[in-house]
């Protein structure tokens, strides 16, 4: 073989070519690691909140029924009237801590379908303003317990939009929505379906977007109870005043 | 040639094991320096070829040539205008084609083909 023709200068810098291909071959490699881990990350983190609230709420249930039965031999160890043991049980039932039952209605929001080319696929979506609406028109009418997919409705709770989700006490609930309620059930029909607000769900929306909507009479509708916290943190009772 | 591919392979072997890597944000500046390393080893392959190679245009060539893109690419960073980087790619892009056909019709010639 003959002698080179090229000099060291080029080969070293040939070897430096080398070397930088090399880095900036691991520091892709590394950007392209890195970037499906941190969403996968977010996801088992939202993952693991959700079990451990699954947890907390049937470790609170457990404690209710507890504090329900340290409650009831209190009231017989005092020797307290009856009385007193139904009111608290009243007040549980309309607290929405007991699961309940009586005449209702059951009505079903679900999202549209087929969306038109040219036309905002919102519309074609059951949004949280459209559960408050149709959950206030029921509580107006005097629904005494009310539950959206099996969250029960209290004084606290909250109905709001969580991207392509919606957000009740804290629960995340997607399409169909099924709102019971118990009460007078031609009368909460009524409401509902006379509601300026809420009966646009039923009438304009759903022939124009294909919601899938629907009211039915129920004579027995089964509400289960709140499973949240309702732990006050800042509200205190007002001295002097009797509670119940 | 046997001589510089054994070079290369070294080089990106030497990198691989080290496993070095630089940070995310001067990855422009890299892709940059590695562009003017081709152009420079060919440009230095080529001048090797036409029998005029000298070491101190070739090494002052590499380095003004790596510094400036840097410098560009800085520049681009500061003003906001980060696609300037393009220009020392463009630049680099076209001198790397023009040098691998002259290497290309030398080696030709080089081998009475």
């Amino acid at each position: 073989m003959e002698r080179s023709i090229y000099r060291p200068a080029l080969v070293v810098i040939v070897g430096v070519l080398g070397f930088l291909i090399a880095v900036s071959f691991n520091t892709n490699a590394r950007l392209v690691e890195a970037v499906p881990d941190r969403a996968s990350d977010l996801v088992g983190v939202v993952r693991d909140m959700e079990e451990q609230r699954l947890e907390l709420e049937d470790r609170l249930a457990d404690l209710r029924d507890e504090m329900e039965g340290l409650e009831r031999e209190a009231a017989e160890d005092a020797g307290v009237s009856d009385t007193f043991t139904r009111e608290l049980a009243e007040a549980r039932a309309l607290a929405g801590l007991t699961a309940v039952t009586g005449p209702g209605v059951e009505l079903t929001l679900g999202d549209g379908s087929d969306v038109a080319p040219g036309v905002d696929p919102n519309d074609y979506l059951i949004h949280d303003t459209d559960i408050s609406a149709v959950v206030n028109a029921l509580l107006a009418d005097g629904a005494e317990a009310v539950e959206i997919n099996g969250e029960r409705v209290v004084a606290t709770t909250p109905i709001r939009c969580a991207g392509t989700t919606v957000l009740v006490n804290a629960a995340r609930l997607g399409s169909p929505y099924v709102i019971r309620a118990i009460g007078d059930s031609e009368s909460l029909e009524r409401a509902v379906i006379e509601d300026p607000v809420a009966s646009l769900l039923f009438t304009t929306y759903a022939n124009q977007f294909g919601l899938q909507v629907g009211v039915t009479r129920l004579t027995n509708v089964e509400i289960a109870e709140y499973r949240g916290s309702l732990r006050p943190m800042f509200a205190a009772p007002v001295e002097g005043v009797s509670g119940s | 040639m046997m001589v510089l591919a054994l070079a290369l392979g070294l080089g990106i072997a030497l990198g691989l094991l080290t496993d070095i890597a630089i940070p995310a944000a001067l990855i422009t500046y890299l892709g940059v320096a590695v562009l003017a390393a081709i152009d420079a080893c060919l440009g230095g392959v080529r001048a090797s070829l036409e029998r005029t190679f000298d070491d101190k245009v070739f090494i002052s060539g590499f380095i003004t040539n790596t510094l400036m893109a840097a410098f560009i690419v800085f520049v681009g960073d500061r003003i906001g205008v980060r696609e300037l980087y393009l220009a020392a790619v463009v630049a680099f892009g076209i001198r790397l084609f023009d040098n691998l056909g002259t290497v290309r019709r030398l080696m030709f010639s080089r081998w009475g083909w």
